[in-house]
């Protein structure tokens, strides 16, 4: 565990950024990069979204305690990004800490990785919405993903958007980035780090016209009026108008 | 229900562990129309002094997989494990189950403390690790050649699977002339659960079209309209510099004989090329569009 991990931290009322750093080293440099989980309190029910990476559980599980220990609404939700392990691995534990809990999301290939869960997975599509009593969470198109079963998510309380692994990118731990959003770490370079995962989670987006998946993030984000972007690998955007023209210099630049 | 068979590739040599899943649209690594089934092979290369695993299986097949193991092998055999896929359950899903009933030496990949990326039930709430067993890290280094067992009389050429949708390894074993491909040559599926699992002539499948449509409608759904120029070489290359007699894939049936692999890998090829940006033009290709 990071004694300096600076989050949890709320990136919108009622949002709440989880989990802790991740050491990458990529052609000779160290990197930091998340694999984050976040969490919803609505009205009448909390949602997390994505349940870290393994070394992370203890961490976002004692995040996650704190935050819901204030007489918030209970954690009734949980909604993953897609099937690999930075993503869902931690779903029997959560399953197991929270028994009335349901998995929400394209649930291909947990009823194998997690057998004894199976009756607790709630298939959604597109356009399928969570209630959360004073927002709703709904599962929108995936842009820019990998496994034929990713689905990303949509707050309507904070109008965030969670891509999953889209806007993946890793950050400067030695300028102090961690714990910050895309904003206020300056220093970062986009082009720079979005490549640190091209290469190695998201290899196709090497060799594709990156133009085409650019249009569509741009159209999407306009269409939902997302305010805020909490992608799990990267650092939240919380000024998409100033950001995006950046993400989309470095996706093009890695294709 | 699940078939669980043991196939013999090489006379004591190479095992394939077979775990075979219903295809009914929740098995990501097939087209979500696909029905039949398909199998899960994990698979097992002994030398007298020492196994290697490559991957460890879906939980759902814990049991059966530790009982195949536990049929080849005992439990004092030092026993290596190599996820070709580490972030992905069919990879990893069971090695720590396997850690706690084997003698594992060592599991390969590319990060450190590996078992901070396999520890999926047993650390505490209070980050205390609960019957963890040890499972100590040999960082895979492309520099340094490798072995089954220590013997030195049994290299295997690891590789950076040339076409991948994850960090993904396709590994060659020179003794059995085998290549373990992963989620590569994957497609070929069955309608029962008693397979075949191992197929040495026409698999009846394998046409461009049929292959095209399986690639685009699973993780390689990316593929139309890029650039394939580098992947198709990567491709090449390897069934070049490799004297192919057996591909073993990940999933599905096993595909023997110089005349089939040599046939499987003429039509990903060709499939490769129809998919080229010189050929095809590129566009967005929404969630769940099946072709």
């Amino acid at each position: 565990m990071n004694t300096n991990n600076p989050l949890p931290r709320e990136i919108s009322p009622g949002v709440w950024w989880l989990g802790d750093c991740l050491v990458q080293h990529h052609k000779g440099k160290t990197y930091h990069s998340y694999n984050a989980a976040f969490l919803i309190i609505g009205s009448e029910a909390s949602i997390l979204i994505e349940t870290g990476h393994p070394k992370d559980f203890p961490e976002i599980e004692r995040q996650m305690k704190n935050i819901l220990g204030d007489g918030r609404a209970p954690l009734k939700h949980l909604f993953i990004t897609h099937q690999e392990t930075p993503h869902s691995g931690g779903l029997g534990r959560v399953l197991e800490l929270y028994p009335d809990l349901t998995v929400h999301g394209d649930v291909s290939d947990y009823h194998l990785a997690f057998p004894k869960h199976e009756h607790r997975l709630k298939k959604m599509e597109v356009g399928d919405s969570i209630e959360l009593g004073d927002r709703q969470f709904i599962a929108v198109e995936p842009v820019i993903r990998d496994l034929r079963s990713s689905l990303w998510g949509f707050d309507t309380g904070g109008r965030v958007l969670f891509p999953g692994d889209g806007f993946a990118y890793s950050h400067y731990h030695w300028d102090g980035h961690c714990g910050k959003v895309a904003e206020e770490a300056k220093s970062l370079d986009l082009a720079d780090v979005l490549a640190v995962f091209a290469e190695r989670a998201l290899f196709w987006t090497t060799f594709a016209d990156m133009n085409i998946y650019a249009d569509k993030l741009e159209e999407m984000l306009n269409d939902l009026e997302v305010d805020i972007i909490a992608p799990t690998h990267g650092l939240p955007i919380l000024d998409i108008p100033t950001t995006m023209p950046k993400v989309r210099e470095g996706l093009i630049a890695c294709g | 229900m699940s078939h669980h068979t043991i196939t013999e590739l090489a006379n004591g040599k190479v095992y394939a562990l077979h775990n075979t899943l219903p295809l009914d649209g929740r098995v990501s690594a097939y087209p979500a129309s696909t029905r039949g089934h398909t199998a899960s092979n994990c698979y097992l290369l002994c030398e007298d002094d020492g196994a290697l695993l490559l991957d460890t299986g879906y939980a759902a097949h814990e049991n059966a997989i530790i009982e195949q193991i536990s049929s080849i092998i005992d439990t004092h055999t030092p026993l290596s494990i190599y996820p070709l896929r580490m972030n992905e359950f069919m990879s990893v899903g069971n090695a720590m189950a396997i850690a706690k009933h084997f003698n594992v030496v060592e599991c390969y990949a590319s990060v450190p403390d590996v078992v901070t990326w396999l520890e999926f039930e047993t650390i505490d709430t209070n980050g205390k690790k609960m019957d963890t067993p040890d499972l100590p890290t040999t960082i895979f280094d492309p520099s340094k050649s490798y072995q089954v067992g220590k013997n030195g009389h049994r290299p295997i050429n690891i590789m950076n699977a040339p076409i991948r949708l994850i960090s993904t390894k396709w590994i060659y074993d020179e003794s059995s002339k085998t290549l373990f491909s992963s989620d590569m040559f994957s497609h070929v599926s069955q309608d029962s659960p008693e397979g075949p699992w191992l197929i040495e002539n026409d698999d009846t499948v394998t046409t461009s079209s049929f292959v095209r449509s399986f690639l685009l409608n699973t993780r390689y759904w990316w593929l139309e309209g890029v650039d394939t120029t580098s992947l198709r070489k990567g491709i090449t290359d390897i069934f070049d510099r490799f004297d192919i007699e057996t591909i073993a894939p990940g999933y599905g049936s096993i595909l023997r004989g110089r005349a089939l692999v040599e046939h499987h890998f003429s039509v990903l090829d060709d499939v490769l090329r129809s998919l080229d940006r010189s050929a095809v033009e590129a566009r967005y290709i929404p969630r769940g569009m099946e072709r």
